[in-house]
């Protein structure tokens, strides 16, 4: 391309780091969506789909993720296991009791390109149930992202003045 | 002799592919047809291409200065800043803080109405705002 300038490269352009995410009371698939960009390296101008310069991600706390709606009891993850009558389906709220990591990795396999690359991204992805982190990831951690859900206050969590304070709209 | 020439013409192009294709006249022309047609194709889409990419390295620059794509491009184009994507994407690259400044110009474009409205009437700093005119 005519439009290559000869500047100076940044410090550390092509490097893996590792970014850290809570899960705690977050939409599964909004951390899912953020876990796909940063794995793919969609968030550096540098990004090319065939240089594998995405970095790694910690998801923590997907014990406690929190679907909206009905989710819990509605959504279904199918799957067939190829003999006769092996048609299984599962309710998120099943799959989440028998392995509480399934339904962030299904959800982050889903979003990724669908190609050979995709593996090698899932490998890259780490997705702890609680904050207990392995001492060797721990150390690797660089930078942590915002949660995409602010966390609504709990009503025992306003003091007694909060509450007087509020407008009251309609006497009952 | 004029048969041998375009032989050995055929062999530059054949070099690298695999099985008999590199060594059989009739499997070679065949397969050198398929190639050119291939690339006249990839010709076209090679332009389409590149567009995509330069898009997607202009959305994740302006993800990292907190804007959106879309609303980069509508208020750069508003503000009468005719610079194409190839460009923004080698100034995002290699000149970060002229990138910054376009966000900056961007945002401000894209705040003039609620500024207008909610604010006091006072141009935002540290963006030019007038086109000035050569005299």
């Amino acid at each position: 391309m005519s439009s290559f300038s000869r500047s100076a490269q940044q410090w550390a352009t092509f490097a893996r780091s590792w970014l850290l995410i809570d899960a705690r009371l977050q939409p599964p698939g909004k951390i899912a969506t953020m876990c796909a960009v940063r794995l793919q390296g969609k968030h550096k101008p540098i990004y090319h789909p065939l240089s594998d310069i995405g970095d790694h991600v910690v998801v923590m706390n997907t014990r406690h993720i929190a679907f909206s709606g009905n989710k819990w009891e509605q959504k279904v993850y199918s799957s067939h296991t190829g003999y006769p009558g092996g048609f299984k389906q599962l309710t998120a709220a099943q799959m989440h009791k028998k392995d509480p990591t399934a339904i962030i990795k299904l959800a982050v396999y889903g979003m990724l390109p669908k190609n050979l690359t995709r593996r090698t991204m899932m490998q890259r992805l780490h997705i702890f149930p609680d904050d207990v982190i392995p001492e060797d990831i721990l150390k690797n951690l660089t930078e942590e992202l915002p949660q995409p859900r602010k966390i609504p206050r709990k009503l025992s969590e306003y003091t007694q003045e909060e509450r007087d304070a509020f407008p009251l709209l309609w006497n009952p | 002799m004029c048969k041998m020439l375009l032989i050995g013409v055929l062999c530059l192009f054949v070099q690298h592919f695999r099985g008999r294709k590199n060594r059989c006249y009739s499997l070679a022309v065949r397969a050198v047809r398929r190639a050119f047609v291939y690339a006249s194709k990839a010709r076209k889409a090679k332009r389409r291409n590149m567009r995509t990419l330069w898009i997607s390295r202009i959305a994740a620059a302006t993800r990292e200065h907190g804007m959106k794509y879309p609303a980069l491009v509508h208020n750069l184009l508003k503000c009468s800043v005719q610079l194409n994507r190839r460009v923004l994407c080698d100034l995002s690259i290699t000149e970060p803080r002229s990138f910054h400044a376009l966000t900056a110009l961007a945002r401000a474009r894209q705040q003039e109405g609620l500024r207008a409205a909610l604010g006091d009437g006072t141009e935002p700093p540290g963006v030019f705002s007038r086109i000035t005119q050569l005299q």
